[in-house]
Parts: structure tokens; C-alpha cells; sequence
């Protein structure tokens, strides 16, 4: 009896094997729901709320997101899993497929009568042996001549037309990403929204705010209907019968200038004896707030030649008065934006936003080709679009369904990082399991001459539970995966860099495939996945006081 | 306690959980549900389909024949019918009529698909067959579109008449010509000069119950179940004010305190308020309006001076039918109260309060040159047929929009649909892998259709099935079933049934992409209900 029980007899305890058969069970369990919606031909799986809604999805961080877990064990995988979707935006199930796998190779050991301590030092060279290996595998960006990628402030002058990366390898890299998310299809078409995306809104110098990327949806029509809008829509429209549905070359106007009726913050009151007073009281009240929409209609005067359209777009409210007085100048005028689309008008459409009236001026107005309105049902959407220098952009979902739409936003959500992130790394992995091939070979070769005695045995642990990845992926495939697993080792014994082709079940070469994957992807897993598989291998007794460990 | 860690996910997750995984749990289970919901809707298929009675939560009553009404008052609780559902919800969003058509094709679809699983295909075969023979579906539909329905004068009575009675006689059998006639006539009466822009809010529905459904007639103009607040009852050619703020005296928005320091004053600020509201309703009354519609609240004084000046006040508390009405005057709207400018005046030919069934309605009539609203008084003896009748008339003016946008026909009667097993079938021939079988089953689930009607109209489906195919084969592309006479007869003749293309490309469309969704699903997991 362990001693924790003489100090609360209602403690629950378990012993170093039970936790050590917990821990193993929980990661092979995860590892079993996880392994068939990894990689490309992976299923799908529904998920129902418990309000009814329905989710599918095949995106390993949606799945643990939605599945509400409950063992200890699972919970710090799924914590780990979502820690790598944070900091990458992809490999959620790569992760806690290489966690699964570790601890399966160690269980063999361990039933051999082998002390976790060696086997987690073992994982810790192969660790350090495999990120350096990842090191010299990676392949950097291709960089046309004229700018080299690692300086991209050095094409300032012409950030649209002249991207100094590689656009083909981004796409690939996106690519490879949705496609383990959306059926192929739908993959392809979002490959290029989602690079130009990122591509537009990527500015010399600066690091990529993925923000200035707005996600939104429509219920309507198809999903293959979803596409890139340059410029911006806004999740509502203008709240005026009379004003125009949709104007062409317009002058926007940007503010954060409250253009209704507020009441004095102290407890302020008329006093008047007639109606004549009041009166005046009444027209006095509006006079303020009226003396500012007219200078907004003065600027647009001015500014407006013939067949130009102005639109005001408030982050404050604008009340029915003030928007009629608008209307009846034909300007569109949308009340109450949202602070982000603030900062997006103005990286979209030019100009800069205003705080006050007296700092009106023709400078500060942004100018979009056209701005239309769409309605759909009950919702209204305004489009701002054409506009000259967009540094910020529109993914526009389309979708039959919520969970269509649902779907499709995980995906692109990642698609973007990854295509962000090989940007920023600057390299990509080859894909379809090359690498963990590779690392495979490399630490069975290479590393294991130089390390001796014990932790050989967490080295070929480790290296045996890389391949499992691949071999995760022919099986999801309809292949079989020893079959598969060997003809990769053998092609990369000959000392090329293969990955496995999903489609045919041959090894193929992944750069003629145009599958790469994230090097800070694959990085991070590989630092972060050893590292808990050892820290749930060390755990030798788990107590816990209060409520039953286990469902009565 | 040690050695007993149950395995498997069941054990990570919370209580209640249900997990479902594999072939026969997840997927034969979500087919058998999709297979339920669609034996449900299928009998409703058709000018002979037969009514639902529904029964829903808060205890309504509907008896209806109409798809998007059952599922949507059903509250399908199983996943994978939701799914269908979905799918049926967004072919009524994206042309209104339809959805029985989906969920039929759907839940045929995945019948199929069954049997080719038991058959040991595996799903990805199923779903690649299914898409394959999907886009194969929509190219033989293009080419089925009949010749001359590509322009369409949308303004020809008849021509549309008769394109919309395939729309309604599948809800209210027996009074499609009747109700084809009033929507059409409501339809073209509103359809602006470039027919895409048509607003399918232009076209209202009144039901009143009482007299008999052909006692139905159309208004140029709008019928409104509420009385005028004051005694003037009806006007003809007059000038319409409209507010959006109320008919009274104006007010701060601060609060405001009226100073009153003797018995006198107390006199003479009643004075001024009741000269100051005179003043502004003579303005109105000068202005030449003799109509006041309010946004929200008439005031007792206001409404006094109002009798005074001989004007018409209409009190409508919804923001949208003022709007509406404004635009069947061409008034606008005035956001605040005062004598309107000659621009903001609207004009109509005639308002005036009629009593219909017992019920007191405005009734605003207007010429059709001014009239951008029409709306359908319906009449008929209950409640529950009203509203039948109302979805009804719903869809067929969203097929009316439809209809403008892409005014491409088929013959109906299910002639598209065996036209289309037909060739798909032959598709499915010429193919080598083994999708070939489930493009086969994909063809097969279209014949579900005239099936369906010959069977709910009494007729002896096999036999009717093969003398369809027959006359197809024959070259009779056209041929469809006749459920007055049972033999095929070429339905794209004047007096045939003629389908939307439109309906036809969405619902394939949908029902297809729903069934590939459930067939790929491999595992569920349901969280414990909520409450």
C-alpha cells in the first residue's frame, strides 16, 4: 500500500506498472482515433455537439478541439497537439501520431524488462540527431535572381508585381497542407486563394499579419464558388432604404466619428415653458451632430467629379437622421464597422481613418472601384473592391451547409499559416513521409556508431517510430504499408529522397510531386513530441485524491 | 483498481459520449437513418403525392405535401439525416422549390450506395463513382434542356403560366392552373425592366379565410389586415406622407422638463402644444397629402387634427411593410415629423378600407405603371390550407425569379430523370475501373423518381418504368409519365409539364454531395445531449 493511502484513505493510487500501462493505452488509444484522417486520403469524421450540431472534419486540432477528453493522459497529448497548431498551424496529427508511436516502441522494450530512464535518454540523442539531421535536409526556397529571399525589403519598389519568393513552391506548400484537409478538388481551387492571399497581404519588411486576411462566409451556393476578393467585405450593410446598392469609383471615407445624438454623460435637462421652446430645444439638440454630417457632404462635393461614388464607412453609429440626410446626397454610408476592418480599409483602399471632422480632407479618403451590396436572406454584406494597392484581402467562403463552411474555414486558416510559415522559414521539407524516412536512416546509420551502450535502444525506438508515420499514411491510402515502408527504405538506401505517392503507392520524389511540408512544423514535432513521450515514460505513480479516476 | 484501465477512446472521453466507427456501425446506420427520412418524403413526391400531417413542438398543426415544411418541422435529431436535410434546406435557399427532389435522390443515392457496400466495394469507390457519374448527370441535363425555353419573354402570361404550373401542381393538385394564372399575373405585374433584379418581396401573400380558393384574386398594389386609425376610410388619387418616427408632438431626446410657474402658464403651454401640432398638420394638409402612414404611434391630438384636415392616418408598426408601402406609393419617408417637400410625396390611385371574409384590410390599388408591388389575396376555407397553399404560391414565385435568371426548361413528368439513368447507365458501361458499378447504382436511383410518381398516383410502377424506358429508347427524349393516363407521352408539347433546369442542376447537385458526405464519414462522435 502505497503511503499516500495512510494520509487520505480516499486517495486513488495507481503503481509504476498500472501508470505506465494508462500512459502507453492512452497514447496508442488517441493514436488510433487519429491515425485514419491523417494525411491526404484520410476519412472524415463527424462530430455532434451536444446541441446537435453536426461537424465534420479530417483536421486533427478541430478534432481534439471538439472531442471533449477526459483521460489525464490524452488530455497532455491533446494540450501538446494544441500547442504545435498554435505555433505552426499544422501537424496536430502528426504529432500525436509520433507520441502514439514512441510510446508503442517503448512498451516493447519495456515489457522486456528495460527502465524508462534508458529508453528516454536513448530519445533524447535521437532527438538532438534528428533536428540536426532536419537541418541538412531541408531545401530553401527557390529565389529569383533579382531578389534574394532572405532580404525581402530589398524589392520594396514593386511589392505586387515582383514577389521575391517563389510563388510554385508556396502553392505546393499550401497545397500539401489543405489537401490533408478538403477533398482534392476544393484543395486545388483554394491552393491559389490561399497563396495570393498571403502573397497580397505580405509587405516588405514586415513581418505577415495574418489578420489583415479576413475570413468570412456566405451561406450560398456552392463551396466551389469560395474566392479571393481584393479589397474588403463588410459583415453588414447600410441601414437606409433610399441609399444606393452600389456605386462605381468611390471616394471612402474612413472615421471614427460619431454621427448620432449622444446624451451628456452628466445628468443634463430642459427646461421650457412653451411648445415653441421646445422646439428650438429640439432643433438645438440635432444642430451639432448635423453640423458634422454636413461637412462630411461638403467634402464629398468637393471631391466627387461626375459619376463618383463616396461612402462613409463609421465606427460609430450614424442615427436614421443623419443616414437620411446622407442618403438623400447618394452616399452610402455603414455605421458601427468593426475595429479590424478599420485597420483593413485603409490597407486596402488607401487613405488613413479620422477621428474628428476638422481633420477632414481629401487626403485622408481611400478609393475603391466599386462598393455594392448583396444581400442574402436576412443578412447584408457590402463589397469594397478594385482597389489600387490591396495589403489586405478577402476570403470569401461559400457554402450549402455550416459544416461546408466550417470545414473550409479550418482548412484555410491552416493553408495560410503554411504558406506564411515557408515564407518566414525560408525552406520547405520534402513531403509524403521523405523525411521521417530519411531521419530513420540516418539515426539507424549515422547517429547509432556514435552513440554507445543503452540508449541505442531508445535510438532504434525512436527511428522505428518515425516510420510509423509513413506507414500511417499508405495505410490510410488502401496500400499496404510494410510493403509500402520498405520500398521507401530501399530507395532511399540508394540514397534518394523519396516520399510515398498516395495515389499509386510507388515512392516518388516529392519536388516533382510538389508536396512539401513546413520545416517549423516538422521541427517543432520533433522537439516537442520526444519530450512528452519521455515525460509520460518517467511517471511512475499517479495519485490522485477526491472523485474516481475511472467512470463508475 | 490497477490493472483495469479500460481501453480504447470510449475511455478517454466524457461521460455520455457515443462513438460509432467502421462500416456497419457509422456508415450502414447513417444510411439506414437517411433511408427513413426519405421514405418520408417520397410518398409527398408529385401532382399525386399524398399530405403529411404534422404535428410540431409548440403543437401546430400542418398538413401539407410540401418537402422543406415536413423536414423542417420534423427536427431530424440523427446526424447523418441532418445531413440530407441540410442539403434540402439549401436547394429551398437557393431556388425554393425542389427539396423533395433532393431528399428522394439523396436517400436513393444512399440506398444504393448500400448495397453496393454489402457488395464489398469500399466507400472511396462508391463516392469517386458517384462523382464521376454526378458530373456526367449535369452534362446529360444541359443537353436535355429543351430548344426555345432558352429566351423567354418573362412578361408572356401564358408562356409563364404554364411554366410554373409544374411547380405548383406538385403542392395543390387539382387548382395549378387557377393558381399558376394569379402567380404569374402577380409576378409580371412587379417584374422590373431587367427581369434579374426581380424581388421576390414584391409579390405578397394575404390569406383570408372564407369563400373558396378561386375566389383568390390579385392586387396591384398591397392589402394590409389593419383599419385606418381615424374615420376617413378611403381616398383615390391622393398624395401619401409617409414618417418612420411617430405622429405626435416632436420630443428631446434629453429629458425634458416643462417650466410652468402659474395656472396660467400651465393654460398656455397646452395652447402652444396644440397650436404648434396644428401648424405642422396643416402643412401636411397643404402639402397636398391626404394620406399619413406612421411609423410607430399616432397621438390622440395629432389624430384629432388629422380628422380636422380630412386626412387618412394608417398606423404600421412594422418598419418593413412601411418601407414596402413607400415603395408601392414612391413616397419617401421623412425621419422626422413636419410638412413633406413635393419629392417626399407618394401617390396612390386608391386606398381605401374593404371589408374581406369579415376582416377589415387596407387595400391599396394602384395603376400598373406605378405598382412595383402586387400581392395575392387567397382565400379558402381553413387555416391549415392557407398556409398550404401560401408554400404554394412561395415557391412558385421563387421559381418565377429563378426563371428569369435562367429560364432553360425540361420536360417533368420524369422524362429528365430516365433520359438520365438512360445515359448514365450507358456511361457506365464504357468505364473499367470499378466505379463502373456504382455509376450504375447512381443511374438506377434516378428511375426512383417516375417510380415514385407512378406509385403515388396508383399507376402499376414497373410497368410504367418500362414503358418509359421504352419510349425513351425509341428516341422519345421527352416522353414522360402521364399520372392521369399512365402511358408516356411527350410532355414538352403545350400542354405538357416542363420542370426547371435550374431546380433539377441543384437538386442533382446537392443530393449527390450530401450522400458523398455521409458515405465518407467513418466514425462519429456525439457528445452527451445538452440538457
Amino acid at each position: 500500500m502505497s503511503s499516500v493511502k495512510t494520509l487520505n484513505a480516499n486517495a486513488e493510487v495507481m503503481n509504476r506498472a498500472a501508470a505506465l500501462f494508462m500512459n502507453i493505452n492512452a497514447a496508442k488509444g488517441l493514436m488510433d482515433v487519429m491515425r485514419s484522417n491523417y494525411g491526404p486520403k484520410g476519412t472524415i469524421k463527424m462530430l455532434v455537439s451536444g446541441a446537435g450540431d453536426i461537424k465534420l472534419t479530417k483536421d486533427g486540432n478541430v478534432l481534439l478541439r471538439e472531442m471533449q477528453i477526459q483521460n489525464p493522459t490524452a488530455v497532455m497529448i491533446a494540450r501538446a497537439a494544441v500547442a504545435q497548431d498554435d505555433i505552426t498551424g499544422d501537424g496536430t496529427s502528426s504529432i500525436v501520431l509520433l507520441i502514439g508511436e514512441l510510446m508503442k516502441q517503448a512498451e516493447r522494450y519495456l515489457s522486456e524488462g528495460t527502465h524508462p530512464r534508458v529508453l528516454v535518454e536513448g530519445f533524447e540523442v535521437a532527438r538532438k540527431a534528428a533536428l540536426e539531421f532536419l537541418d541538412t535536409f531541408k531545401q530553401p526556397l527557390p529565389t529569383p535572381p533579382a531578389a534574394p529571399a532572405s532580404e525581402p525589403s530589398s524589392s520594396s519598389s514593386e511589392p505586387a508585381s515582383a514577389p521575391p519568393v517563389d510563388r510554385e513552391v508556396l502553392r505546393c506548400l499550401a497545397r500539401t497542407s489543405l489537401r490533408t484537409k478538403l477533398a482534392e478538388g476544393l484543395a486545388e481551387q483554394l491552393t491559389d486563394i490561399v497563396t495570393d492571399a498571403v502573397l497580397t497581404v505580405r509587405r516588405p519588411g514586415e513581418p505577415i499579419d495574418l489578420f489583415m486576411v479576413e475570413i468570412m462566409h456566405m451561406r450560398h451556393k456552392l463551396d466551389s464558388d469560395t474566392r479571393l476578393v481584393r479589397g474588403l467585405v463588410l459583415d453588414h450593410g447600410s441601414r437606409h432604404p433610399d441609399m444606393p446598392k452600389r456605386l462605381d469609383k468611390c471616394h471612402i471615407l474612413s472615421c471614427n466619428i460619431s454621427l448620432e445624438y449622444e446624451k451628456s454623460e452628466v445628468n443634463a435637462g430642459f427646461f421650457y415653458s412653451s411648445a415653441e421652446q421646445r422646439e428650438k430645444l429640439v432643433a438645438a439638440e440635432r444642430a451639432y451632430t448635423d453640423e458634422r454630417v454636413r461637412k462630411v457632404i461638403e467634402l464629398k462635393k468637393q471631391v466627387c467629379g461626375e459619376d463618383q461614388g463616396f461612402v462613409v464607412i463609421n465606427q460609430k453609429g450614424i442615427d436614421p437622421i443623419s443616414l437620411d440626410m446622407l442618403a438623400k446626397e447618394g452616399i452610402i454610408a455603414l455605421r458601427r464597422a468593426k475595429k479590424r476592418n478599420m485597420e483593413r480599409i485603409q490597407l486596402a483602399c488607401g487613405g488613413f481613418s479620422i477621428n474628428s471632422v476638422e481633420e477632414l480632407c481629401p487626403e485622408c479618403l481611400g478609393y475603391a472601384d466599386e462598393v455594392y451590396e448583396h444581400v442574402l436572406g436576412e443578412d447584408k454584406y457590402t463589397f469594397v473592391e478594385g482597389v489600387r494597392h490591396p495589403h489586405s484581402c478577402t476570403i470569401l467562403i461559400k457554402g450549402p451547409s455550416d459544416h461546408v463552411i466550417a470545414q473550409i474555414k479550418d482548412a484555410v486558416r491552416d493553408g495560410l499559416r503554411a504558406v506564411k510559415n515557408g515564407i518566414d522559414d525560408g525552406a520547405v521539407i520534402p513531403g509524403g513521409g521523405a523525411f521521417e524516412v530519411a531521419a530513420a536512416h540516418h539515426l539507424r546509420t549515422v547517429t547509432r556508431k556514435t552513440v554507445s551502450g543503452r540508449a541505442k535502444l531508445g535510438l532504434d525506438a525512436f527511428a522505428e517510430a518515425l516510420t510509423g508515420l509513413a506507414k500511417a499514411l499508405a495505410e490510410n491510402s488502401g496500400h499496404d504499408p510494410q510493403e509500402a515502408l520498405l520500398a521507401l527504405q530501399e530507395e532511399h538506401e540508394r540514397g534518394n529522397v523519396v516520399g510515398f505517392d498516395v495515389g499509386t503507392g510507388e515512392p516518388m520524389d516529392p519536388s516533382t510531386a510538389g508536396v512539401y511540408d513546413n520545416y517549423i512544423v516538422k521541427r517543432q514535432i520533433l522537439q516537442s513530441a520526444p519530450v512528452l513521450a519521455g515525460q509520460l515514460l518517467l511517471v511512475d505513480e499517479v495519485m490522485r485524491a477526491g472523485i474516481n479516476m475511472r467512470k463508475q | 483498481m490497477a490493472t483495469g484501465m479500460p481501453y480504447g477512446l470510449q475511455a478517454m472521453l466524457k461521460d455520455g459520449h457515443k462513438h460509432f466507427s467502421g462500416l456497419q456501425e457509422a456508415v450502414m446506420k447513417n444510411i439506414e437513418a437517411c433511408k427513413g427520412l426519405a421514405q418520408i418524403t417520397r410518398t409527398s413526391l408529385g401532382p399525386n403525392g399524398m399530405n403529411k400531417m404534422v404535428i410540431n413542438h409548440l403543437e401546430k398543426l400542418f398538413v401539407t405535401s410540401d418537402a422543406s415544411t415536413i423536414v423542417s418541422e420534423l427536427e431530424v435529431q440523427h446526424p447523418a439525416a441532418k445531413l440530407l436535410v441540410m442539403a434540402a434546406k439549401a436547394q429551398e435557399a437557393e431556388i425554393g422549390d425542389g427539396t423533395n427532389l433532393v431528399l428522394t435522390l439523396g436517400g436513393e443515392l444512399l440506398s444504393n450506395a448500400e448495397s453496393l457496400l454489402r457488395d464489398g466495394l469500399h466507400t472511396a469507390e462508391v463516392v469517386e463513382g458517384y462523382q464521376r457519374a454526378c458530373e456526367k448527370a449535369l452534362e446529360v441535363l444541359e443537353s436535355l434542356v429543351l430548344p426555345n425555353t432558352k429566351d423567354v419573354d418573362v412578361r408572356d402570361k401564358a408562356e409563364i403560366a404554364r411554366r410554373l404550373k409544374g411547380s405548383i401542381s406538385s403542392k395543390i393538385s387539382g387548382y395549378e392552373d387557377l393558381l399558376a394564372g394569379l402567380v404569374a399575373e402577380a409576378c409580371i405585374e412587379v417584374c422590373p425592366k431587367n427581369p434579374n433584379n426581380f424581388n421576390v418581396d414584391n409579390v405578397r401573400v394575404v390569406k383570408i379565410q372564407g369563400a373558396t380558393l378561386p375566389d383568390s384574386r390579385v392586387v396591384t398594389g398591397m392589402v394590409l389586415k389593419r383599419d385606418t386609425e381615424g374615420s376617413v376610410k378611403g381616398v383615390t388619387d391622393a398624395k401619401v406622407a409617409a414618417y418612420t418616427q411617430g405622429v405626435d408632438t416632436s420630443a428631446t431626446d434629453t429629458k425634458g422638463t416643462v417650466l410652468i410657474k402659474s395656472a396660467e402658464e400651465l393654460e398656455n403651454y397646452s395652447k402652444s402644444e396644440e397650436a404648434k401640432l396644428e401648424e405642422y398638420i396643416r402643412g401636411i394638409a397643404d402639402s397636398g397629402a391626404r394620406v399619413v402612414l406612421s411609423g410607430s404611434s399616432v397621438g390622440e391630438m395629432a389624430l384629432h387634427f388629422c380628422e380636422k384636415y380630412g386626412l387618412m392616418v394608417v398606423k404600421m408598426p412594422s418598419k418593413f411593410e412601411l418601407a414596402r408601402l413607400c415603395r408601392a406609393t414612391g413616397a419617401t419617408a421623412r425621419a422626422t415629423f413636419g410638412a413633406p417637400t413635393a419629392e417626399e410625396l407618394g401617390f396612390a390611385k386608391s386606398l381605401r378600407v374593404q371589408e374581406i371574409g369579415g376582416t377589415n384590410c387596407l387595400v391599396l390599388q394602384q395603376d400598373a405603371a406605378l405598382g412595383s408591388i402586387a400581392t395575392i389575396v387567397l382565400r379558402g376555407s381553413t387555416e391549415g390550407f392557407l398556409d398550404d397553399v401560401e408554400r404554394a404560391v412561395n415557391d412558385a414565385i421563387n421559381t418565377y425569379k429563378a426563371l428569369c435568371r435562367d429560364s432553360r426548361m425540361l420536360a417533368g413528368g420524369g422524362a429528365a430523370e430516365i433520359e438520365l439513368a438512360r445515359q448514365i447507365a450507358d456511361f457506365a458501361k464504357k468505364q473499367t475501373g470499378l466505379e463502373q458499378y456504382a455509376i450504375n447504382k447512381y443511374a438506377e436511383a434516378f428511375e426512383m423518381v417516375p417510380r415514385t410518381l407512378a406509385e403515388n398516383s396508383g399507376l402499376n410502377a414497373t410497368d410504367a418504368l418500362s414503358a418509359l424506358y421504352s419510349a425513351h429508347a425509341a428516341g422519345q427524349t421527352n416522353a414522360g409519365l402521364d399520372v392521369d393516363g399512365g402511358a408516356p407521352r411527350d410532355l414538352s408539347t403545350s400542354d405538357g409539364i416542363l420542370d426547371l433546369f435550374s431546380t433539377k442542376w441543384w437538386a442533382v447537385r446537392l443530393a449527390t454531395e450530401a450522400a458523398c458526405t455521409v458515405l465518407k464519414v467513418d466514425q462519429i462522435i456525439m457528445a452527451k445531449q445538452a440538457g
